[in-house]
């Protein structure tokens, strides 16, 4: 019960962060929706690992783990990415019509 | 039974508002502050499902630095440029809707499916939990983390590195005037930081120690360290520095370091490569962990290559 | 349910109302003043109070101790962030 709703709300997050993603212009904005993503993979990754018990899978968690401190390194740098960016272009976004305004 | 169903039902539902507010929010400050808000609800969804390893690492980490991180961004943003509004309408995307539809259902999919099959029995995990009697740790995340699967952990340690040198490289270090934020002119900040930031080091020290046996370890402690180092920027007591002295480079690279000497020095007595020695090894190399932990996620919050203390 | 359970319960629910009520007030008041008044002592006073029922959940001393440590924190953190933000209105910020 408790694993078929943590699933599927999860899935629902992941699909609201595909959708964020593609419509925010702002890169910081762009990067609260990846972030947003990687949370919920790493819900449905303990939830699917797990024996439906009370102690989770401890590799699962460690992975998790690992990954939650990868997101936090890359995000970090996505962050120096996009200020290096304003600072050239004075926009905090990059799309396709870029080149025809400039 | 029905309580702990709608609590979990209010968690889950609450995900999923906050992470439509997050990305749809028209304020992006508004934005980094609900995406912390999301954090912490992740991070009681963890205590829900029996990971309290994650949910420390959610809140600190997930929530704390990474909110610490988004609103420094934001601030430096506005510095740059005062008068232009950083913010920047939603675009329109005829896609955005199906493709996030379709990717929701698949996700869903996956996981439903993945939920019903029957769990193999002699998974790594297994094998990790019925193994951890053996190695005198009674956390069976930090064991994997530290002996069953310490190679992950390793190169984690070398991607937060490249992280903090390739922030380093593609961006000018921050002016002192980015990263100070408070005033010093009250009395009370002053008194804030004599009380927290010994605290955080307590806690860290805390969380270190019990990491071995019970929920903690030195990502967590490392997360708790940097938050006291983000006080000691935000209240200019450290200031980012243009060049990185010794202590700030061995801080920053000791936690590799040390993991790297044992891991291949034990080849030395005939082991094989990363086989730990024994609780001391995983004791040093994870106290060397939140040391670099901290600092390098202090010095990517600062935007800067090294921290100095205020002169006079 | 023991005696000690029915006084958690009530200094629970006595804590969640004061929650709700500082959370309506950040929610309706109008300004930051106003609104800090509201959070800050209303949230005060319900930390305090689903401490003291954890407290008394747990019958044991020690957990005891630590969430009056953690009340404090609390306590602390909410008096130099009130302060902070009050003072940065007051000199016209944003």
């Amino acid at each position: 019960m408790t694993e078929v709703m943590f699933v599927l709300a999860a899935s629902l997050v992941f699909g609201i962060g595909v959708w964020g993603l593609l419509i925010a212009e702002h890169l910081l904005r762009k990067l609260l929706a990846l972030n947003v993503m990687s949370s919920s993979v790493f819900i449905i990754m303990l939830v699917v690992s797990g024996d439906g018990g009370t102690s989770p899978d401890p590799v699962a968690q460690a992975l998790i783990l690992t990954g939650i401190v990868i997101a936090v390194a890359a995000t970090a740098f996505a962050l120096a990415l996009m200020i290096s960016i304003y600072r050239a272009t004075g926009r905090p976004s990059i799309s396709e019509s870029d080149d025809d305004d400039r | 039974m029905v309580i702990s169903v709608l609590i979990d039902f209010l968690l889950a539902a609450g995900m999923v508002v906050l992470a439509l507010q997050v990305v749809s929010d028209k304020a992006v400050l508004r934005s980094i502050i609900l995406f912390v808000v999301f954090g912490l609800v992740m991070a009681l969804a963890w205590t829900r499902l029996h990971a309290p390893d994650l949910a420390l690492a959610e809140a600190a980490i997930g929530a704390g630095v990474t909110g610490a991180l988004m609103m420094m961004a934001w601030r430096r943003l506005l510095i740059i440029n005062p008068e232009r509004p950083a913010d920047t309408p939603l675009g329109r995307s005829r896609l955005a809707v199906p493709v996030a539809l379709l990717s929701a259902v698949l996700v869903a999919t996956i996981g439903l499916t993945a939920l019903d099959v029957e769990s193999p029995t002699h998974t790594a995990g297994q094998v990790a939990a019925e193994e951890m009697t053996a190695t005198g740790l009674g956390n069976p995340v930090t064991g994997v983390l530290l002996l069953f699967r310490n190679l992950d952990t390793l190169l984690e340690m070398a991607v937060l590195l490249i992280a903090l040198l390739g922030a380093r490289a593609i961006s000018p270090p921050a002016s002192p005037e980015e990263a100070a934020v408070v005033e010093t002119g009250t009395p009370l900040v002053g008194a804030l930081l004599a009380i927290l930031v010994p605290l955080s080091i307590l806690i860290a020290t805390h969380l270190l120690l019990a990491g071995t046996h019970e929920p903690g370890g030195a990502f967590q402690a490392g997360a708790v360290l940097a938050a006291g180092g983000v006080a000691l920027i935000l209240s200019a007591r450290l200031k980012p520095g243009e060049r990185p002295g010794i202590v700030m480079q061995l801080g920053v690279t000791v936690g590799l370091i040390a993991f790297v000497a044992i891991g291949v020095g034990i080849m030395a007595l005939g082991e094989t490569l990363l086989v730990l020695p024994g609780t001391w090894a995983v004791y040093l190399i994870e106290t060397a962990m939140m040391v670099s932990i901290g600092l390098t996620l202090a010095l990517l919050f600062a935007g800067a290559p090294a921290l100095v203390g205020r002169r006079g | 349910m023991s005696a000690s359970e029915w006084v958690a319960v009530a200094l629970l629910i006595a804590g969640c109302f004061f929650y709700l009520a500082g959370t309506i007030g950040l929610l309706r008041f109008g300004d930051v003043h106003s609104r800090l008044h509201a959070l800050t002592k209303a949230d005060n006073l319900g930390l305090m109070l689903v401490c003291a029922a954890l407290a008394m959940l747990s019958a044991n001393w020690r957990t005891a101790a630590l969430l009056v440590l953690v009340w404090l924190l609390g306590l602390l953190a909410a008096t130099v962030s009130a302060h902070l933000i009050a003072r940065h209105a007051r000199r016209g910020g944003d």
